[in-house]
Parts: structure tokens; sequence; C-alpha cells
């Protein structure tokens, strides 16, 4: 062939080389790329981030205390009270004081943000409200109180200033959020495994039908063949999301039309793998089984299958993997399982809960795919 | 007796790998098909049961007429004539077992065959096949695990499961190292002095004359030559395999 450079292919070279400079530029802007304003509102992104990356996996158990503090009024009239260096605490600025006579007083590691009420209790049983306050993020107050005359202590008992708060008493336990996203999961998880296996079990015999080495004989075979195969890219052609959608108005949305969306679209996708491993395979075997005299389905099952076998299994389990994905973005749509919860939580702007579904989802999603590449390494 | 007639063979882009070849098998001989790459020998060999279709003649077999069997009478007639292949063309991933077996499917239950369920009287016709080529021990190894003798040995197992009336091999040692081939070919030829006849195309003349009752030779898809090996001189030789070739012998004895 003659390559050299004539004017004409010049004029061509040069003329393709500015529609592809015209295409990239039309693409940046419908794209309406901008990285100042990523860089700018990076703030903005912060918050979102650090709250996805502080996922609410874990909670105290919570038990409501009584905090008191003997506080004797006049000094003297009873002992004064010995105020522990941690935890839960009511701390005033003077131990003991005449009546009439105001003093700071300190709450410590109280329940965060909560407003809590300081009582006078009495020896003789009964109770005088002291101060209202409410707590910082760290669940620290600080009130002025005033030593009533009406609390001075009784035959040597002081009253005590008692406070009423949530604490927690050491034992970690899960979250309502994890326990919520562990069943949205598991919903998932069986969502998945369940339309990979309707599709397993339909697009398997389907692909045989779908393969040009099994079935392209004859005008009956070859009709069957082109007919398979374009049912397998007919369904292909639609998108999980569009599936979901119209299976969500028939059926109304929830967890079933969201599996049969993922099956449907899980049919096309493994038939196609499926008879592509067929035609991939090495045609020696087959025709040494003719030779014996076997009939058609022996030749299948002798020859074809356990050739098959293992592309079949590490593609079944590589679409479990895809349809875990995929059932994510479909529960936005309303297909049920944790793609519903992690919309739900971003609707309602519950950025730590949302983070933990979203955390949840990468370890599923690592786990298969850790899962799917050993089962593949142990195949071959 | 396995007779052709005429036989044609035109494939679909046109190429005629065959051209009126005729000759007859007696039983209980060694006939060896002879000629170079692309002479028509795998197609001769395939046009007897038909894994290739002729496009034209006849292949009879003693009065069954092969060539115009329905797909059942094939199936049939198929379970009589054993098949050895150049590649092996074992199913790798299956065991041995299973593949010796398979060379019974045209005999077996057709619907507990499906499910890989065979009589014990089965299996231990397996072993004796396995037994007969030496391999007993390798049973139940997968069998891409053996080496390429073994798989023919295996392939030849198979082969007798079918109890054959003949078998076809074609290009049964071309894979293998030149002592090999002498271990392979033994056993057909022990098999063959058992009465089973035996068509197999050879690419090396040293083995031709070693084994062969009988010869036909092909070029281009015409049979060119006919006779004992005895008789393939210079003249032949130079006829069936083109002026420039040399002699090559299997073996540097
Ligand atoms: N499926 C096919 N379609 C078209 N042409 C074919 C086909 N199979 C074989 N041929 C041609 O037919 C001729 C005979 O081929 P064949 O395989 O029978 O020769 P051969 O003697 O067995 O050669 P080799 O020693 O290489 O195995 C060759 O020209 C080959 O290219
Ligand atoms: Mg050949």
């Amino acid at each position: 062939m003659d390559n050299r450079p004539t004017p004409g292919k010049i004029t061509l070279n040069i003329i393709l080389g500015l529609l592809i400079v015209a295409a990239f530029a039309i693409s940046w802007r419908v794209t309406d790329v901008d990285f100042v304003k990523l860089a700018k509102n990076l703030p903005n992104g912060k918050d979102i981030i650090l709250a996805f990356l502080t996922p609410d996996f874990f909670t105290h158990d919570k038990t409501t205390i009584t905090i008191e503090t003997p506080f004797p009024i006049p000094c003297g009239s009873a002992p004064e009270a010995e105020i522990p260096l941690s935890g839960p605490r009511l701390v005033p600025s003077i131990m003991c004081a005449d009546p009439k006579v105001k003093f700071i007083l300190e709450g410590f590691n109280m329940a965060p943000n909560s407003d809590v009420v300081v009582r006078w209790n009495m020896p003789d049983g009964r109770v005088l409200t002291a101060v209202q306050a409410t707590t910082d993020a760290k669940g620290h107050f600080t009130s002025e109180v005033e030593s009533r005359p009406i609390a001075a202590a009784v035959n040597g008992v002081a009253a005590k200033l008692a406070v009423e708060t949530l604490t927690s008493i050491g034992n970690l336990k899960p979250s309502q959020a994890a326990h919520d996203v562990l069943a949205a999961m598991f919903v998932t998880f069986f969502m998945a495994l369940l339309s990979t296996t309707f599709a397993t079990i339909i697009a398997a015999p389907l692909s045989f039908l779908a393969a040009s080495n099994v079935t392209k004989r004859g005008p009956v075979g070859t009709t069957i063949y082109y007919i398979s195969r374009s049912v397998f890219n007919l369904l292909r052609s639609y998108d999980p999301l569009v599936m979901a959608t119209i299976f969500g108005f028939w059926l109304s949305f929830g967890s079933f039309p969201g599996f049969l969306a993922l099956t449907v679209v899980t049919i096309a996708s493994l038939g196609k793998l499926f008879s592509e491993a067929v035609e991939g395979i090495d045609s020696g075997p087959l025709e040494a089984l003719q030779a014996t005299g076997a009939n058609r389905f022996q030749v299948v099952v002798y020859g074809i299958i356990p050739q098959v076998v293992p592309n079949f299994i590490s593609f079944i389990i590589y679409h479990w993997d895809i349809n875990i994905r995929i059932s994510t973005i479909i529960g936005f749509v309303g297909g049920g399982g944790i793609g519903y919860y992690l919309s739900q939580k971003i609707n309602l702007l519950n950025y730590h809960q949302a983070g933990t579904a979203i955390w949840a989802i990468v370890i599923v999603v690592w786990a298969m795919d850790f899962l799917s590449s050993e089962v593949r390494k142990r195949l071959t | 007796m396995l007779k052709i007639e005429n036989l044609t063979k035109v494939y679909p882009n046109g190429t005629v790998a065959l051209k009126n070849v005729s000759f007859e098998v007696p039983d209980g001989e060694f006939l060896v098909v002879i000629g170079l790459s692309g002479s028509g020998k795998s197609t001769l060999l395939r046009c007897i049961n038909r894994l290739i279709e002729p496009t034209e003649g006849k292949v009879y077999w003693d009065k069954t007429d092969i060539t115009a069997a329905s797909p059942t009478e094939l199936l049939h007639i198929r379970q009589h004539i054993g098949m050895v292949f150049q590649q092996f063309n074992l199913v790798r991933r299956s065991s041995v077992m299973t593949n010796v077996l398979s060379g019974r499917l045209g005999y077996a239950n057709p619907w507990l065959s499906l499910l890989n369920i065979w009589p014990e009287e089965e299996k231990r016709r397996a072993m004796q096949a396995l037994e007969r080529v030496g391999i007993p021990d390798k049973a139940y190894s997968r069998a891409d695990t053996l080496s390429g003798g073994q798989q023919q040995r295996v392939g030849i197992a198979r082969a007798l499961m079918q109890e054959p009336k003949f078998i076809l091999a074609d290009e049964p040692v071309a894979s293998l190292d030149p002592v090999l081939s002498h271990s392979i070919l033994q056993y057909l030829e022990q098999l063959n002095k058992e009465g089973i006849t035996v068509i197999c195309s050879l690419h090396f003349l040293d083995l031709v004359h070693r084994y062969a009752t009988r010869v036909v030779g092909l070029k281009d898809g015409l049979k060119v030559f006919e006779g004992t090996a005895t008789e393939i001189d210079r003249a032949k030789f130079k006829e069936i395999y083109g002026e420039e070739a040399q002699e090559v012998r299997a073996t540097t004895v």
C-alpha cells in the first residue's frame, strides 16, 4: 500500500484533528467542568465525607442515674461532700455555705446537649428545684445556685444537690443503625443470590441454544439459534434501573420488583456470557464423542458441560457480586434492601447512618470480590 | 469388508478435499493412508463414519450403506467404529474413567448415562480396557494430568469400550515422540491381530513399512497409490510426496 502523504490525505488528517478537538470542547461545555468550584467548595464536601467516615455502628447501654452531692447549710452543720475526680459529678465552687449565698455549680460528664434540672433533696424528703441548665456537647454545664434557708441541714444531715442524667454503662452494643443496616443488607444479599440463582436456571439451558457450535445446524437449529440470541440481546438493551422502575410501577415498590428487575437483567447478561463460554470450548472431544455413537444430549453432558462448568461457576459468582451492587442502586428507585435504606437516610440528612450503610456495602462488596477471586483460582 | 466408492468431498468454501476416491478394505487389514499435509487423509477417515458428510460417493460396510443411513441408524453404526485422534480429544477436565466410559455411550441407557450412572459391569469393562493399555492406576486421575502417550492410551481404551469392528486412527502418533509412537502403534497392531480392522493415517514411512498390511496414498484428494509398503519405490515416493521430498524417518535406528 502507498503510504506517502498527499495534499488530500493531509487535509483529511487536519479535518479529523479539528473534529476531535471540537468534540472535546463540546464535551467539556456540556459537563460543566469546574475544578475551581471543586476546590473552593471543599468545606461542604468535608462535612458529608466526615459523616460518612464516622459511621454509627455501636452504642453504649444507657441508664438514668441520680448524682447527689450533700451541701451543708450553714457550714459545719453536717459533713461536707467528697467529690469524685471523674465520671458524672456535680461540683460546687464552695463545699458549704451560710444561707442566701450564691455559688457556682458545675456538672461534668452528663448526657451531652440535654436539659437538666438540679434539685435540692431535703433531709425530710421534700424536693425543690434549684436551677435548670443545658449541657454542652461534652456533657458539661455551669450555673449559679443560691443556698436556700429552707435547704438547711436537719439534725446533722445536709440537703443534697441532685441531678438526674443518662449515662452509658460500659457495654458496647450495635447501634440501631447497625441493626437496620444488617437487616437491609441481608435483604440485598439474598435478593442478589435469589435473582442470580433464578437467572442461572433460566439462562444456562438457553445459552446452549444460543451457542453456534451446539445449535446452528440445519434450518431448525439455525432459527432457534437466532431467536435465542435475539432474546438475550433484547433483554440486555434494558438498563436495570429502567427495569426496576417498570416493575416498581407494576407491582408497587419493594424487594420483589427489584428482584424481578435483577433477574431479567441477569438472565440476559449470564446468557450471553454462558453461550460465549460454550462457543469457546475445544471441539475435539465433541468429535470423539460423536464418533462413539453418543446422541446429542450425551455429547452435551459428557463433552460440553465438563468444559464449561468452571467458567459458568465463576460467571455466576461474579454476577452475584455485580447484583449486590446493582441492587444497591435499584434500592434508590424503591427496590428495597440496603439501597432503599441508604436513599432514605440521605434524604433525611442522617449522614452518620448513611455512612453505616456505605461501610456495610464496601465490606460486603470487598468480601464478595475476595470470595469470587478465591473460587476462580480453585476452578482452573 | 469396507468398500469406498467414488468418494468426493467439496467443502462449503469450494476446497475439493477428496476426488473420486475408491478402494476396499477387507476384514482384518491394517490399512495405512499416507499423503502430504492437506492431501485429504483426515477428510477421508471422517467421511467413513460421517463426522464429515461426503458430497458424493458411497461407503458400504458389508451390506450396509453408511452414506444412506438415517441419523438414528448412523448412531448404531458409529457405535461399532472406534476412532483415535492425533490430539487425543479427551475431555481434559473429566477423569480418565469417565473418558473411557464415554466410549460406551452408544450402548448405554440414555437416561442413566446422562446422570453419569454406570452399571458395575461397564466400570469393570473400563478397568479392563485401561489394563490392556497399561494404565489402570490412572483411572481416577484427571485426563489433563496425563502425559501425551498416556492420553493416547486412554483414547485407545475409549475406542476399545465400543467393542469395535474396525478402528479409524487419524495420525494417532503425530503428537508423540518416536519411542512412544511405536508403543501406541503396537497396541493397534495387537488389536488388529485379534481381528479388528484398522484404518490409520501416518506420516513417517518407516512406521508405514513396519505396521501396514496395505497402503493407500493420497495427493491433493486423489488416490495416487494403492499397494503394499514394499511397493513404494523412489518413483512412487516422489509421486506421492512431490519432487523435493526427502524420506524422513521417525526413528534413527
Ligand atoms: N472444514 C474445512 N473447510 C474447508 N476446507 C477444509 C476443511 N477441513 C479441511 N479442509 C481442506 O481440505 C483439504 C484436506 O484437508 P485434510 O485435513 O483432510 O488433510 P490432511 O491430509 O488430514 O492434512 P494433515 O496432514 O495436515 O492433517 C485441505 O486443503 C484443507 O485445507
Ligand atoms: Mg489431518
